[in-house]
């Protein structure tokens, strides 16, 4: 008789989890729960904290080679990212990175199992995503990093975006790949939108085994400890083809342009449209017929001079323009009342949006690749959201922001200087596809305008609390306020313009923007640093707003062996 | 969020920290770590309030079975009398085995 004893990571904690991939012996943990390095803002909340945050940091070897497993504790606040469990993923990424550098290889594996932001602290889960994401694009120049998603809970919103931007993504048939939970589109867009309470459809547009039969994962496994271990040998060997998913732009635009929306597509021809996404038509977006004079075309308008958009996707403004004399890109996402994607009609980042974005800024790179000097890239920011629908689930819309993302970080490390001007809303996925990786952040001090991570009503319904007790909290939590004032104190931004009519930019208005953008032009150019540490870096980051994000930082350096 | 803190005096003392369970629904974590005064010191975070007495009786059960001496921090999200038991049981049980492991 043969015994079948499977060694769970799905049933395990996700500190066993950690453990149990590295050899034996070989690990110790980092920033472990004897620190008690806790989240100020949980307690600040009346929310009983957990002493890792709910990150486990474990390094050690795994066959010899030198690890870092990432854990995320999905037990704990629904494995949602704040400060300090972000600042430990973005922190220990950044060490890697380093280390890397200095010619040490360590290769850093990451156990996904997370909700994404914790929505208790809001928009600190929105800047370590920031930061997580851009340490991945640059770490995968040196190392594969491997991802990996066994559930329970899968891997959802921002945190998702890191997932796309991984080397290769593990999975079980157990784990799930999507951006908005279930329950969220169903709050978003409707009950007949998607039913979040039909189990078995979800798993069928997002479980692992489908995600690895639509090309969007690349190893799909039982869950048993030895059959991770070799999945991860497998990839740093070689023996997986890296995908580079989030590079091949041309080929997903093209498919999401000829996606037919008339019917519902259900899972089973999801996957048969990905098998053939080689050989799609390119097919041309027809202009829409009723303009939308959003606060993000008006001032894509002001900044470029009224120029055409040489877009081939409407709701996506891309044009060359001079700012006090040089050479930019600037890009805006706006709102097309024709859009096919249904979901994607007032200015959200949806399928189609992200890989454009994606396309536009590779053109830049491309375009500018000899020359010394790039080209200044200016992401004008106004986007309500990503767009919440059962076909942007279906078809990987975590993927076409991550798309965007790692263009925008690509562009930043090549030296593109990148300013991103927030006139409007600035809100969760859609920011982090498009403004969060720039150098340097500016906002219009404007009632209208806005950054969070969820709209009130779903963020109620998640954290069980009512809109006031909501609202309630923000006064003592800043990062989890909607207004760009309480945004100011996380110490992120370059420069907060007042006076400006946001609305309504008159000649003087638009006057006063260009300034601030050229004055974070000399800024980014003066310090010569392409990742995003100024966030942490500014006076208020250093006495009010990063404290922990920096300290832990710090901590990592310390106890890294 | 309740705090509670209870004392008492102890004799036997433990090897090492120990870290076990998870701040999750019907959970909790606990932390052990030896102490030089012959005491057992609880800190008790937990999500429901009101249950003061109910902590009480579970702590004391525990202590006149294993009279260690310690510092326990427990972060509670709304764990049963049973699971609390059984926590500090396997946290006792780290603290005081021999070979180094997580």
């Amino acid at each position: 008789m043969t015994l079948l004893i499977t060694d769970s990571l799905v049933e395990s904690l996700a500190r066993e989890r950690a453990f149990k991939l590295l050899d034996k012996d070989s690990a110790y943990e980092i920033l472990g729960p004897f620190d008690r390095f806790e989240s100020p803002h949980l307690v600040a909340q009346h929310i009983v904290p957990q002493y890792d945050d709910g990150v486990i940091i474990v390094k050690g070897t795994l066959n010899g080679k030198p690890t870092v497993v990432i854990s995320i504790e999905g037990n704990f606040q629904g494995g949602g990212i704040g400060e300090v469990s972000g600042a430990k993923i973005a922190g220990t990424l950044e060490k890697v990175l380093k280390e890397c550098k200095d010619g040490q290889l360590i290769y850093p594996v990451i156990i996904y199992d997370t909700g994404g932001v914790r929505l208790q602290e809001a928009n600190y889960g929105l800047l370590s995503i920031a930061e997580i994401g851009a340490a991945i694009v640059e770490l995968r120049d040196y190392v594969p990093v491997v991802g990996i998603i066994p559930g329970k809970i899968g891997s959802f919103g921002g945190m998702s975006l890191t997932a796309g931007l991984c080397s290769a993504l593990i999975m079980t048939r157990e784990g799930r790949l999507g951006m908005n939970g279930p329950e969220v589109v169903e709050q978003e867009a409707g009950i007949r939108e998607l039913d979040s309470r039909n189990k078995q459809l979800i798993w069928k547009m997002i479980g692992g085994a489908v995600r690895k039969n639509m090309g969007l994962a690349d190893i799909v496994i039982e869950d048993d400890v030895p059959n991770y271990q070799s999945a991860i040998l497998d990839i740093w060997n070689g023996e997986v083809e890296l995908k580079n998913r989030t590079k091949q732009v041309n080929q997903f635009l093209s498919f999401f342009k000829s996606l037919e929306l008339d019917q519902k597509i259900t899972p089973d021809q999801a996957i048969e449209k990905f098998k053939n996404i080689e050989i799609v038509e390119n097919e041309v977006v027809l202009a829409a017929q009723e303009l939308v004079n959003s606060r993000g075309k008006k001032w894509f308008d002001a900044l470029t001079n009224g120029k055409q958009s040489i877009s081939e996707i409407p709701s996506v403004l891309v044009a060359d323009t001079e700012v006090e004399g040089k050479l930019a890109r600037v890009i805006a996402v706006v709102p097309n009342l024709e859009n096919k994607f249904y979901r994607a009609r007032n200015g959200e980042v949806g399928l189609l949006e992200g890989w454009a974005i994606a396309k536009y800024v590779r053109e830049v790179i491309e375009e500018d690749k000899n020359l010394d000097e790039k080209r200044l890239i200016i992401p004008v920011v106004d986007v309500p959201s990503q767009a919440f629908g059962y076909h942007e689930e279906l078809f990987g819309i975590y993927l076409s922001c991550s798309a965007a993302l790692d263009a925008y970080a690509t562009a930043r490390i090549k030296g593109h200087p990148i300013v991103a001007a927030i006139v409007g809303n600035a809100i969760s996925g859609a920011f982090l596809s498009h403004g969060m990786q720039a150098n340097r952040l500016i906002a219009l001090n404007d009632e209208g305008v806005n950054v969070h991570v969820m709209s009130k009503k779903s963020a109620a319904i998640i954290t069980q609390r009512t809109i006031e007790e909501l609202d309630e909290a923000a006064k003592g939590v800043p990062s989890m306020a909607y207004d760009i004032k309480s945004f100011e104190k996380l110490g992120a931004l370059y420069q907060l313009i007042d006076g400006v009519n946001a609305d309504e930019p008159n000649e003087r208005d638009i006057e006063v923007l260009v300034t601030a953008i050229d004055s974070a032009l000399q800024d980014i150019k003066t310090d010569d640093v392409r990742n995003l540490s100024y966030r942490l870096k500014t006076d208020i980051a250093i006495s009010s707003g990063r404290v922990a994000s920096i300290k832990i930082r710090e901590m990592i350096g310390q106890q890294w062996k | 969020m309740q705090k509670l803190t209870y004392t008492f005096p102890a004799s036997k003392s433990i090897n090492r920290p120990a870290h076990v369970g998870v701040v999750g629904s019907g959970d909790l974590e606990v932390l052990v770590e030896p102490s030089n005064n012959n005491e057992a010191s609880f800190e008790v975070r937990t999500g429901i309030t009101g249950f003061q007495e109910t902590w009480k009786k579970v702590i004391e059960r525990f202590m006149s079975q294993n009279d260690i001496a310690a510092n326990i921090t427990i972060n509670d999200f709304g764990a049963t009398p049973g699971v609390v038991s059984i926590r500090l049981a396997q946290a006792v049980e780290v603290s005081t085995n021999d070979a180094t492991n997580n």
